[in-house]
């Protein structure tokens, strides 16, 4: 018997691990996935003239295993290992309505190859549905998660710039990295044409400087190598394995099991508690049971639900906690790729920069903030980059030999390239459902993902076109690429919703302390829980959510209340 | 001599040493098994000259080394051995076969007997025409930030010459001989002073 079980070990599991070990309460982490360690699994020391077939998976292997996996930007040999295969782990789609589900099951989940950005919410975000009707209110708004996300940006790291902007909150950050000069010139030309506009250097979860906390996690100061995804040793970036399950280990009080596949939570029909997770091993299939006083399911979005709606029973047919029928629904991602690129011909030639930085720019939210919007609720940010062109040649372009090499040695041209992430809103239609008929190799019903973009997101995606168009041409700049729609769904790799919190047991799942309607002693905050998508990157407030909910469900324990 | 002649030399010496340090110097040295060392080819010799020939063309020495310096046409083997699928084997040397019969078609002789001004002479109409763009087939899926596919004349002869290109300036000689590199650069500097001969870094910086 446990004091506390928490399902998943990555963005939301870890810091649940830790602020429960930390206020004293025996933990026992259940991750699906086998174990890795921090540093030694990693390939962060190898050359890139070390990593075989130049870093490429073979490609009869690519097709047969990573044909969903493959579409994700960060998947590569040497960062394989940390990618489901997804001839293993199936889910079906309808006909024409693709969704991207990108995965990593193994200790630490996808907090060890995260993009790392890190944006507050705003008290517009949480506003928002109550605003506009979409979705249900949020039962909570940002001030009840402000002092939260100031806890966690102090222990994971957040390199960032104040701002003062109400639609993206300033936080207590490590210092910023610093613009380039061609990141200067574009920010000059957007916010000279654009009064409402800020370009602002991207907040991100790298230790520009590491501070006393991370260096006592022995995590060290980044050294711009830009290979994040693959782990990184120096703990620069934040994991998990970097900093969450170490800091919970170092209490005494943490227990892991690894290759432990949930099956299900079994719920007392009396007291509408929790009492148990039913497990699977991953290698030999036995089933086994865990006990524990408080559950936090931090299984990531979509496995959350999956979870709560294979759990169910005689008396809940539909799933565990679902009266509301909310379980699986409302599933969102980001709008994402939708990208301009262009040439800065007024970019300094006699600049130029050392250091491959662990983060871009990013241009916050000002459509239905300072200007309004063509005929859409809601929002965008953009991330982005300006670096110089040169180096290895496009071999598309006619040329060969020592011209070409003499040409790809000169600097080139300063190239602007950004990328808006758009806020999709909460539809019930787009939603996970158990497969009728197919199961998984352990005997679980297979996930049927059935989601698309809908007539707001298409409304959105023009301007995010129009104004990336607008902007790189304000800088001076000449287009030389741009997307013409999003891509699918699942891409941004920024699912959420699928289980909301909500004031009303009817229309949502979680209360705004995370804990479930209809099981007062089972927490959920992983992505979810989230009531609606805003369009920053969302691991932060599930970050904070769930150092709030755990604070909640420790004094909750000691009045007895659960 | 590329790196996969000095691995298999490495391993041969080891074996030796090995076998000396057990004892086993009465035992005759199994040479045959020394001589099975080096790994299959993928591509007939004739195929691999040719190979050879065209990643000496397109990255030729100049001040610094070339492609067959850096290994280039050992490791393009090893890929067509490890990493290709059987539609990229056939396309690539494919493009071998045409770049091959364009030289014999010219002068009568194969591409990797030509001197390296018939070679340059000869590569550079067939580069520009192999490269030229055409519409996209029947059925191709659209060009976009997903399918970033270039429809070209002769694909195979794309995919070779990124393959030369990608092998070459990934290689530890392109990323630090012809351009620079360093793994852990350290503090990043925003704005360092750039001159004509200032080179890129071999990877660039945030995606």
């Amino acid at each position: 018997m446990y004091d506390a079980i928490v399902i998943g070990s990555g963005m939301s599991g870890g810091i649940a691990a830790k602020e429960l070990c930390e206020r004293g309460l025996k933990v026992l982490v259940i991750e699906r996935g086998r174990k890795i360690e921090h540093g030694v699994d990693y390939n962060d020391s190898q050359m890139p003239w070390e990593l075989p077939n130049n870093n490429q998976i073979p490609e009869d292997e690519l097709a047969r295993d990573y044909a969903i996996q493959r579409q994700c930007y960060a998947v590569n040999h040497a960062t394989k290992q940390f990618w489901v295969k997804d001839s293993e782990h199936p889910y079906t789609t309808p006909e024409g309505k693709p969704f991207s589900w990108i995965r990593g099951y193994h200790l630490g989940g996808r907090s060890i190859m995260w993009g790392r950005q890190s944006y507050r919410l705003s008290e517009m975000d949480f506003a928002a549905n109550a605003k506009d009707g979409h979705g249900v209110d949020w039962p909570i708004r940002y001030n009840d998660l402000a002092p939260w996300y100031d806890h966690i940006e102090k222990f994971v790291g957040v390199a960032g710039s104040k701002e003062g902007l109400p639609q993206l909150p300033d936080g207590d950050f490590i210092p910023p990295f610093e613009m380039n000069d061609g990141e200067k010139l574009f920010k000059a030309g957007v916010e000279a044409k654009f009064a409402g506009r800020k370009v602002i250097i991207g907040r991100n979860a790298n230790l520009s400087v590491a501070q006393p906390q991370h260096e006592e996690l022995g995590r060290q100061s980044c050294q711009n190598r830009s290979i994040c995804e693959r782990g990184c040793s120096l703990g620069a970036n934040y994991s998990s394995l970097s900093a969450a399950l170490p800091a919970a280990e170092r209490t005494g009080n943490l227990t892991i099991v690894t290759d432990a596949i949930v099956h299900s939570l079994v719920q007392d029909p009396k007291t509408g508690k929790i009492t148990q997770v039913r497990v699977i091993d991953a290698n030999t299939k036995v089933g086994k049971t865990y006990t524990a006083k408080v559950f936090f399911l931090n299984a990531s979005a979509i496995p959350s639900a999956h979870i709560l709606l294979n759990s169910r029973n005689e008396a809940n047919p539909n799933g565990l906690c679902n009266k509301s029928d909310q379980v699986g629904r409302n599933l969102m991602d980001h709008m994402y790729a939708l990208t301009t690129a262009g040439i800065l011909p007024q970019g300094p030639k006699d600049s130029y920069y050392k250091g491959r930085r662990p983060t871009g720019i990013y241009i916050p939210r000002f459509r239905n903030v300072t200007e309004d919007a063509d005929g859409y609720v809601r929002g965008y940010g953009y991330q982005g980059g300006v670096v110089r062109m040169g180096g290895k040649p496009n071999a598309g372009m006619p040329g060969f030999g020592a011209e070409m090499k003499a040409s790809a040695r000169k600097l080139g041209p300063w190239l602007v390239y950004i990328s808006g992430f758009g806020e999709m809103l909460p539809d019930p239609n787009n939603r996970v459902t158990l497969h009728s008929a197919r199961k998984d190799k352990w005997g679980l019903p297979i996930l049927h993902i059935d989601c698309a973009m809908g007539a707001n997101e298409s409304k959105m995606a023009k301007q995010i076109l129009a104004d990336g168009k607008a902007m790189v041409e304000a800088a001076g700049g000449m287009i030389v690429a741009q997307a013409t729609e999003p891509g699918p769904p699942g891409l941004g790799i920024h699912e959420m919703g699928t289980a909301r919190m909500g004031r009303d047991p009817m229309t949502s799942v979680f209360n705004g302390l995370n804990q479930a309607h209809e099981a007062s002693n089972l927490f959920c905050t992983d992505g979810a829980v989230m009531t609606s998508s805003g369009c920053q990157n969302p691991s932060l407030t599930y970050m904070a959510l769930t150092a709030r909910a755990a604070d909640t469900a420790v004094k909750m324990l000691k009045e007895g209340a659960l | 001599m590329n790196m996969d002649d000095m691995i298999n030399l490495n391993r041969r010496s080891m074996m030796q040493q090995a076998l000396l340090l057990i004892g086993a110097t009465a035992v005759p040295v199994d040479m045959a098994l020394a001589a099975k060392a080096p790994r299959k080819r993928f591509l007939v010799p004739a195929q691999y000259q040719l190979l050879s020939a065209l990643a000496d063309t397109i990255v030729p020495v100049t001040d610094t080394p070339g492609a067959l310096a850096a290994g280039v046409p050992a490791k393009i083997d090893g890929m067509l051995s490890r990493w290709a699928s059987a539609e990229t084997r056939t396309k690539v040397t494919g493009a071998l076969g045409r770049l091959n019969a364009a030289a014999l078609a010219k002068s009568k002789k194969g591409f990797a007997a030509m001197t390296a001004a018939e070679r340059k002479a000869l590569l550079t109409d067939h580069d520009k025409a192999a490269l030229k763009s055409v519409p996209p087939p029947p059925g191709a899926p659209k060009v976009s930030f997903f399918t970033p596919i270039s429809y070209v004349v002769d694909p195979g002869y794309l995919a070779l010459k990124g393959l030369i290109i990608n092998l070459y300036y990934g290689s530890e000689i392109g990323s630090t001989k012809e351009l620079i590199y360093e793994h852990s650069p350290g503090p990043y500097q925003p704005s360092i002073k750039a001159t004509e001969a200032t080179r890129p870094w071999a990877s660039s910086g945030p995606i």
